[in-house]
């Protein structure tokens, strides 16, 4: 009885814990950068107080069986004699980690095994009639538990979310945060204000990212292979900074061009755009025939080209 | 007392069972070993289609789960089923058949997965003429099994050979079911169900292969060879009788759980979750039941390499069991699949598990059947620590390289963005950790060169006792008495528990499998898509054969950082008409599933013809013979005829117009392609004009129109 009620307790505690973490199925969201962890803290601090409170009110009943245990063993002394009071109190043997390991396991003992040896021999193989690990049994409940807990919760409750549920709700998060983080950044560069950035570290980004995304296509010195040549006069869709930024950021329909939004932001964007334009000129071997129309810079343009960005 | 019969158990089967296990062992291995270097050096493909990746992959896996572990269980069963009967097995020719119609298969695998022939189903490739071997093979092992069974001297069944009769009918039913398919050539079928039908049956089988062929049977391997190997008794009657029946019937339920976050309905999803759950305690019972029968021998561990290896074997086993539900939750899940997680995890499975346990019996077997010592128990431990250490070297890395690529995966800068957005940065990454694995892959394998050693010196030491004398009395009638344990009944009724170990399996895969196939709602109608033209099929008929899936998914989960990276999450109606279904279970190479569009023809054409001239330090094989091939157009009006019969929609007498529509479709594509530099008088006749057409129709039935060239910045 008593071992019982220790066992689904300590049970139903562990569920407990089990569960939070299983029932948050939002793993992006810490990747993100929000942390699922402080958001849930208060649930997470409500379940273990529970759960302490639990532990709290098995130990107390524990002692509470273990002094009505005592006042049983005196009884017996009182009234049967010495011998019997010994015998009871030896049952109580082993330390608390034996006693608690034999509860848990409920092993009978090498040394006594031939009680419990089946009558079976198969080709001199022989069993022991153990029962079944209390721990291990109490495993298997919880986790039949937890099936029907997760099944109830996730598709007859009405309440757990559907993997597209849960999509939205990732969706929605990642926008959020960024547009909180947009809302701070001064400067947004968009093609009514990217000016051509002159800085070193700025255009040494730039040839980095050139080399990882355009290189395939626009070659390693800007040459042109599969897209057009960057280091001639010549743009098929304008050569200004202004243009170059929109070409990039969206693409060229029917093209390999693809747009660069969803990939570069759009400072990195303004990086490659202003590296680019430090190719022209160059004039590197197996450089690929003009294509589009010779470019004039516009006057204007000129005094707008000196860096300001930061 | 009956009166006691002499009778003969046959050894030389056992023998040839372990001679083929071995040998087959170290082949799988050093396919492996190759695959692994291959994540290193690309060009150790040495430039032919036959040892490219996606071809050896099948190959691998066929060969260390069917050849090695196979012929490991039949050896294990063929040595102990008549030990635990106390009778010869019933038909020594069937045996034989047995034994060499099972090599005559792997040789059949080990001559067409590398021609490419493959059903691009998971640890089922083999084409369907082999298909029907396999079963023919089975049966004759299921005949040869059960008479010898019912022909037993011994009155009740023990657990060993309760999990034998399990993991036949179940691989019986797996296989048979599974394998229902379509022939349009010799070497070329359709599956029946496609797309999400067709990918819950794959997994249904794949993940059910794990269990009643690397599990089951080698639980009853571990239920005889423990106890012997240690002369201790089992732990526990009662545990083993629970463990049992509660792992057949809960096993065959998790194979959703492959499918986790794909378009297969939640509610199969979430079966697949809760079912790998509850398998975590009857899992445990043969492990417990392993560990604990070694109560009061474990200082013998010390000493003998046999018991050292069955631990390391068990803890392995437990060690996966315990992961495997872990990854079943869908919140680990969604960080583990498609990255290397997963293969870390069936790699302590199939090298701890199923590799030490093999290698512990047979050490065990070797010295018997000889009558003689082990010729080296230091060379034995030597093995045992080459092989443990190559196990971690293994796992770690890969561990580790899947935490890796999958965070990488989902990183986000502040202002919205993928921070890797380029998929090759994941991969380049990992370099190191590949190395490292094929270094784990290489000592394990070793290790099993020093046995093989060690195991013809010990043969060469003693002499063969091919045919070993024994005695028992005949069986007695058993009458039950009382106080008898109720299961001791079906003990003696083989037949009976044959029946309700079939009922039992069946339970879990009807409940998921038909309502997918009769509820239409399981998969919401999309107007847009339509079947594949002539040409994207023939393309895609070369994408299998290529074995593209190997490294390449078509599922995009809804994640944020998925469709961030790839478009519009994957709807199961966009693939009703994939026969078979081409998901794919690693992301060794960015998603495809909408690379429709993505970019230009002539990408696609420099892309396969060299693909580090696109994406520097790319680890992906070139593709050289796609641009030289003629496509073979001789099949498509046939293919076209059987999926036509099986329910894709081409119009009336449209097999006999395809492979014209097929060549104007050609001439499209190879006009663009010229048009973009590409110098190639044959071009639209080549297989890498269909191919193109394929990778460009992938996704692009739902797929969104570009936005137009204004910027909503």
């Amino acid at each position: 009885m008593k071992n019982n009620c220790f066992k689904y307790m300590i049970a139903f505690a562990a569920m407990l814990f089990i569960a939070v973490p299983m029932w948050a199925q939002e793993t992006t969201a810490v990747a993100a950068g929000d942390s699922g962890f402080f958001s849930r803290l208060f649930a997470n601090t409500a379940l273990i107080a529970t759960a302490i409170l639990t532990l709290a009110a098995v130990i107390a009943v524990s002692q509470l069986l273990n002094s009505v245990t005592k006042a049983q063993q005196i009884k017996i002394y009182r009234e049967h004699g010495l011998e019997s009071y010994l015998e009871e109190v030896k049952k109580e043997e082993g330390s608390a980690w034996q006693r608690f390991i034999q509860r848990w396991t409920k092993a009978v003992p090498v040394a006594k095994e031939q009680d419990v040896m089946l009558d079976h021999n198969y080709d001199g193989i022989r069993e022991l009639d153990n029962s079944l690990p209390p721990w291990w049994t109490a495993m298997f409940y919880i986790t039949i538990a937890f099936a029907a807990v997760y099944m109830t919760y996730y598709h007859f409750s009405g309440s757990g979310p559907s993997s597209i549920d849960e999509y939205e709700v990732q969706m929605a998060k990642g926008e959020e945060a960024k547009e909180k983080f947009l809302a701070r950044q001064a400067n947004k560069v968009d093609e009514t204000n990217v000016v051509v950035m002159t800085d070193e570290n700025d255009l040494a980004l730039g040839k980095t990212i050139y080399d990882q995304n355009c290189l395939a296509c626009h070659g390693a010195a800007g040459e042109g292979g599969i897209g057009p040549n960057m280091t001639d006069a010549y743009w098929i869709h304008g050569g200004d900074i202004k243009n170059l930024f929109v070409t990039i950021r969206d693409g060229v329909q029917g093209t390999n061009m693809i747009a660069w939004s969803t990939l570069l932001r759009p400072a990195d964007i303004q990086r490659v755009g202003s590296y680019i334009l430090t190719l022209q000129g160059t004039d590197p071997p197996n450089a690929k025939a003009p294509e589009g129309a010779l470019y004039q810079p516009e006057a204007a343009t000129e005094p707008a080209a000196e860096d300001t960005e930061n | 007392m009956a009166q006691v019969e002499r009778f003969q158990y046959d050894n030389e089967i056992v023998r040839k069972f372990i001679i083929a296990s071995v040998l087959f062992g170290i082949i799988g291995m050093l396919v492996g070993l190759l695959m692994a270097l291959q994540f290193i050096w690309p060009e150790l493909n040495f430039g032919i289609p036959y040892t490219t990746f996606g071809r050896i992959r099948p190959l691998h896996t066929n060969a260390v789960i069917f050849a090695f572990v196979g012929n490991g269980i039949f050896m294990g069963v063929y040595y102990s089923l008549p030990r635990l009967l106390k009778t010869p097995m019933w038909s020594k020719a069937l045996s034989n058949i047995h034994f060499w119609g099972w090599q005559a298969i792997i040789l059949a695998a080990a001559v067409t997965l590398p021609l490419g022939i493959t059903s691009s189903h998971e640890y089922a490739e083999l084409e369907w003429p082999i298909d029907i071997a396999i079963a023919l093979v089975w049966i004759v092992f299921g005949i040869n099994m059960f008479m010898t069974i019912i022909k037993r001297r011994e009155t009740h069944l023990y657990v060993a050979i309760w999990f034998y009769i399990a993991t036949w009918v179940t691989v019986t039913v797996l296989h048979v079911f599974h394998s229902i398919e379509v022939p349009v050539t010799l070497w070329k079928s359709y599956p029946v169900a496609a797309g999400v039908q067709d990918a819950l049956i794959q997994w249904w089988y794949g993940h059910n292969a794990v269990a009643f062929f690397l599990t089951t049977p080698y639980l009853g391997l571990m239920y005889y060879f423990m106890p012997k190997a240690a002369n201790r008794p089992v732990y526990s009657y009662k545990l083993s009788i629970i463990h049992f029946w509660a792992l057949i019937f809960i096993y065959i339920w998790a194979g959703p759980h492959h499918l986790l976050y794909t378009s297969l309905p939640d509610w199969a999803q979430s079966l697949g979750t809760v079912f790998s759950i509850m398998l975590i305690a009857p899992s445990w019972g043969g492990m417990l039941n392993g560990l604990l029968t070694l109560r009061g021998a474990w200082d013998r561990v010390r000493q003998d390499p046999v018991l050292k290896f069955l631990v390391v074997a068990i803890t392995a086993y437990g060690m996966a069991t315990f992961e495997g539900p872990m990854l079943s939750i869908k919140s680990v899940n969604a960080i583990s699949h498609y990255t290397d997680w997963t293969i870390g995890h069936v790699h302590v499975g199939a090298l701890g598990w199923n590799g030490f346990l093999t290698f512990g019996i047979i050490y065990w077997l070797i010295p018997r059947m000889y009558r003689t010592q082990l010729y080296s128990t230091k060379l034995a431990n030597a093995h045992f620590w080459i092989g443990t250490l190559g196990i971690l070297f293994y796992a770690v890395p890969m561990y580790w390289a899947g935490w890796t690529q999958a965070l990488m995966w989902k990183q986000f800068t502040p202002d919205g963005f993928l921070k890797y957005a380029n998929f090759l940065e994941t991969v380049t990454q990992l370099r190191w950790f590949y190395a490292a694995r094929a270094l784990g892959g290489l000592m394990f394998l070793s290790g099993v060169f020093v046995m093989a050693y060690n195991l013809i010196k010990t043969a060469k030491s003693g002499s063969f006792l091919g045919s070993e004398e024994a005695e028992a009395p005949a069986r007695e009638v058993h009458a039950s008495h009382k106080g008898e344990y109720w299961h001791k009944w079906i003990e003696r009724k083989p037949v009976q528990m044959l029946v309700a170990s079939l009922i039992l399996i069946l339970i879990g895969g009807m409940v998921q499998i038909f309502p997918m196939l009769l509820i239409d709602s399981n998969i919401p109608k999309i107007e847009s898509v339509t079947p594949y033209t002539p040409l994207e099929l023939e393309g895609r008929d070369i994408y299998i054969r290529e074995g593209c899936v190997g490294c390449h998914s078509q599922m995009i989960r809804p994640f944020r950082s998925e469709t961030e990276r790839y478009g519009e999450y994957s709807k199961s109606g966009e693939f009703i008409y994939d026969r078979p279904f081409l998901w794919g279970s690693k992301r060794t190479g960015p998603d495809l599933h909408r690379q429709g569009g993505k970019y230009q023809d002539s990408w696609h054409y420099n892309h396969m013809l060299s693909p580090q001239a696109m994406s520097p330090a790319s680890i992906m094989p070139a593709y050289p013979w796609l641009i030289d091939n003629v496509l073979n157009t001789a099949h498509t009006a046939d293919k076209i005829k059987v999926l036509k019969m099986m329910g894709t929609p081409y119009p009336d007498g449209y097999e006999a117009i395809a492979v014209d529509d097929l060549q104007k479709q050609a001439a499209q594509i190879a006009q663009r392609l010229r048009k973009d530099g590409v110098v190639d008088d044959g071009l639209e006749t080549r297989e890498i004009v269909a191919l193109i057409a394929y990778l460009q129709r992938l996704g692009a039935d739902i797929k969104p129109k570009p936005q137009a060239t204004t910027s909503d910045n």
